[in-house]
């Protein structure tokens, strides 16, 4: 997708750019809401971004949230806020949030009512903030979710996690409505994202081979 | 007792500010000045949650509240205008009520003793200024209430001999432990051989808080009184209507007042000794204390000073510490002698009925009278701010808009309800990112800097549970898999359950590894066995074998 100058500073939040071909604008648009699927790895390396180029972040409803990893991702803990535990007051504490961050990422305690969701989404309109919901959000403009995941390094009894690849599947409404496929390296093995190149793989992408490497031995090389 | 030091011990006048300094009676109690007491800001258990006001007794650390209100009742008696160092610490100008009590020692004794009668051991300091008189008030010995009267809690450093006294004082009694290590290495072992430096040298050598300690150091204040008087009303007010009988909203207003009361001082190039918070009741009586400032509190230090200040007022039954009265028995005749004579109210120090604690505690853990209806901050002797570097080395700084979300946050779930991560070191996931309460010092909870030996090296997890996770892992027969003091393993994982999700199979493993952490403390030894296990859904776990029973720590996804 072509960066049109100076919409991805005012109109959108950077994503780290591994990230950027799997949202429609290359940033995550001001003012909406994006699904993923599932709290991991991919809700945090979508808010690292924005965070390593100097956005406060909240987290909300996600004691799990793994700090370190995002750390490794990019986030800026120190622009960090975390509320592990919203309760039942949870809308309110998100629109508190949104006042302060330019990015909250939410699991909801419970599923929101749509009313309850419509004032969210106004107040995100208002402001200019970005809310990623792990779970399902059923106005949210982009949904996104890792459908295939293999880690490499782990053998029967030896070796220790190093990389994982993941197949990540963007779409949406409006400019979203395209579907997106990207590979991506999440993590790789110093903790940070990369666009997988399909050769890398550590298996065949289109048969769903089981986890020990059937990568071809050989592979053509251009130049 | 108005006795002037002679200005010939002073190595070095530094101007009309230079006064000689007034008479001050230190009073410490050092049952109620306990570690958790120093800073009552932010570690009151009750601050943590969401309905503080009609939350029940919260611990010790009320009951000392409420104590310690009392003994400043019973000091408030003998002289009205009683400054709060900090919990547990209060002082007074001597000179008025030791000539109306007959002394300096006379009036001690009669305090020791009053304080006495409510159960709580007090020493007493009288010296030139404050900093020498706590020295004094430290060094007299422990009282009992026995013997209170018999007066070896007492240290009445004889007029013009301040300095002396000062003088033979280890720089250790420097509150910036920092300097006092440095002066020590510097061959500085006493207040009098650092007073002894020129002034001018321990300011560029040392910047500001070393030209403070040095004016301790030579018995002066700590810094000259800003000389004009405040251009406007700097106070801060805030009305509740209705009022308030919950603790959390007026301690968040608190905060908020106090970010305008410094703000206001700040634009003035000012800041102030002390803050005098002065809350009113429903029912038009007022509390009215003077905190310790010194430009050093943050807006969440005010807070706690508000909170522990009407926590006083409050009244949990069945909650009492010994000493500690009933509500309604404590008829003026009940307290101490010479407690509220009413000659030594000197006109303009406070408003009358300003200090009433115990006649309106109410019960169940409320505000009493209905509530806290205004809440006042008045900085109290302004100083020239010296300035305080907020953000030094890349320290961020929080923007008012982050502050407010946050503290908007914070009033509606509690203090520690919104948390920063600091990234430190040590062997979990867990351990490794510490949260901390916003507003509050951000330190690790273990030094990054360490190699710690036994940590999972690797990508780190995205998921890494607060509490981990019950599991079970199995082999093909289905027997759980278990693990040797030797490490030995049964046999190979090969299904992964974790409850409230589908069993999963097992593609690739690696551990165990063992993991024997903090072995020489009984209460936080641990022994582990850690395990990566990859299952067929694509994602990786970190499983460990802790006491037989299989835990997940964290997810890899």
């Amino acid at each position: 997708m072509p960066e049109l100058p100076g919409v991805s500073g005012s109109g959108t939040l950077p994503v780290l750019p591994a990230l950027r071909e799997l949202l429609p604008r290359g940033g995550l648009a001001r003012g909406s809401v994006l699904a993923a699927a599932e709290f991991g790895l991919l809700c945090l390396a979508l808010v690292a971004g924005a965070s390593a180029d100097g956005a406060w972040c909240g987290i909300a409803g996600i004691p799990e949230a793994g700090v370190l990893a995002a750390a490794g991702l990019g986030l800026d803990a120190e622009r960090t806020l975390l509320v592990p535990d919203p309760g039942p007051a949870w809308p309110q504490v998100v629109a508190s949030l949104l006042d302060g961050c330019e990015i909250v990422l939410l699991r909801p305690p419970a599923r929101a009512p749509a009313q309850v969701r419509q004032r969210l989404e106004a107040t995100l309109r208002r402001g200019r903030g970005v809310l990623l919901v792990a779970g399902d959000w059923p106005g949210a403009q982009v949904r996104l979710r890792v459908v295939t995941r293999r880690w490499t390094g782990l053998g029967d009894g030896h070796g220790r996690l190093r990389a994982c690849c993941a197949e990540v599947v963007a779409d949406g409404r409006g400019e979203a409505a395209m579907t997106r496929t990207r590979w991506l390296w999440l993590p790789t093995e110093d903790g940070r994202v990369a666009v997988a190149d399909p050769l890398d793989l550590p298996f065949d992408i289109p048969a769903d081979l089981p986890f020990a490497g059937t990568a071809p031995a050989l592979r053509a090389v251009s130049g | 007792m108005s006795a002037r030091r002679p200005a010939a011990r002073r190595p070095v006048a530094r101007g009309p500010a230079d006064e000689p300094l007034p008479r001050i009676m230190v009073v410490t109690c050092p049952d109620l000045h306990s570690p958790d007491l120093h800073s009552p800001d932010l570690h009151s258990p009750d601050l943590h949650s969401p309905d503080l006001g009609g939350a029940g007794p919260s611990g010790p650390d009320l009951v000392a509240a409420r104590l310690l209100e009392q003994v400043i009742a019973v000091v408030t008696g003998f002289c009205p205008k009683v400054e709060v160092v900090e919990p547990g610490v209060c002082a007074f100008g001597a000179r008025g009520p030791a000539r109306y009590f007959g002394g300096e020692t006379a009036l001690a004794a009669r305090i020791i003793a009053a304080v006495a009668n409510l159960g709580v051991e007090s020493r007493v300091g009288v010296a030139e200024g404050l900093f020498a008189a706590l020295l004094a008030a430290r060094a007299a010995s422990p009282a009992s209430p026995a013997r209170a009267a018999g007066s070896n809690a007492i240290l009445v450093i004889p007029p013009g001999e301040t300095t002396g006294f000062l003088a033979v004082q280890p720089v250790s009694v420097l509150a910036d432990q920092d300097l006092a290590g440095l002066l020590k290495r510097l061959g500085l072992g006493t207040l009098g051989d650092f007073a002894a430096l020129p002034a001018r040298d321990v300011a560029s050598r040392f910047g500001d808080a070393g030209e403070c300690a040095h004016r301790l150091a030579r018995g002066l204040d700590s810094r000259p009184l800003a000389a004009l008087p405040p251009p406007a009303d700097l106070s801060v007010a805030q009305e509740f209507d209705p009022p308030e009988a919950r603790a959390e909203p007026v301690v968040f207003a608190a905060k908020a007042l106090a970010m305008r009361l410094h703000a206001g001082l700040a634009a003035r190039g000012l800041t102030c000794v002390r803050v005098q918070v002065r809350a009113t009741w429903a029912d038009g009586r007022e509390s009215s204390r003077l905190w310790r400032h010194d430009g050093l509190l943050s807006a969440a230090g005010v807070a706690g000073r508000v909170r522990w200040q009407l926590d006083g007022w409050r009244s949990a039954p069945g909650d009492r510490a010994p000493g500690d009265r009933a509500p309604g028995d404590r008829a003026p005749g009940d307290r101490a002698p010479g407690d509220r004579a009413p000659g030594d109210r000197a006109p303009g120090d406070r408003a009358p009925g300003d200090r009433a604690p115990g006649d309106g505690e109410a019960n169940a853990g409320q505000y009493p009278e209905g509530g806290v209806a205004a809440l006042r901050l008045a900085p109290d002797l302004l100083v020239r701010a010296a300035g305080q570097q907020l953000a030094l080395w890349g320290e961020t700084v929080v923007s008012d808009g982050v502050a407010r979300a946050a503290m908007r946050v914070q009033a509606m779930l509690g203090h520690e309800a919104v948390l920063r991560p600091v990234i430190g070191g040590g062997r979990d996931f867990a351990s490794r990112a510490t949260p901390t309460p916003f507003g509050e010092k951000r330190e690790p909870g273990l030094a990054a800097d360490r190699p710690w030996p036994g940590r999972v090296i690797g990508p780190a997890p995205g998921v890494v549970y607060p509490a981990a996770r019950e599991a079970e892992v199995t082999d093909d027969a289905g027997e759980i898999v278990t693990v040797s003091g030797r490490c030995d393993l049964s046999a190979a994982p090969a299904r992964l359950a974790v409850p409230g999700e589908p069993p999963r199979r097992v593609t690739g493993w690696a551990g165990p590894w063992p993991l024997s952490e903090r072995w020489w403390d009984p209460g936080a030894a641990r022994r582990r066995a850690r395990f990566q296990l990859a299952t067929d859904d694509g994602r990786a776990w970190l499983a460990v074998v802790q006491d037989g029973r299989w835990l997940i720590e964290a997810g890899y996804w």
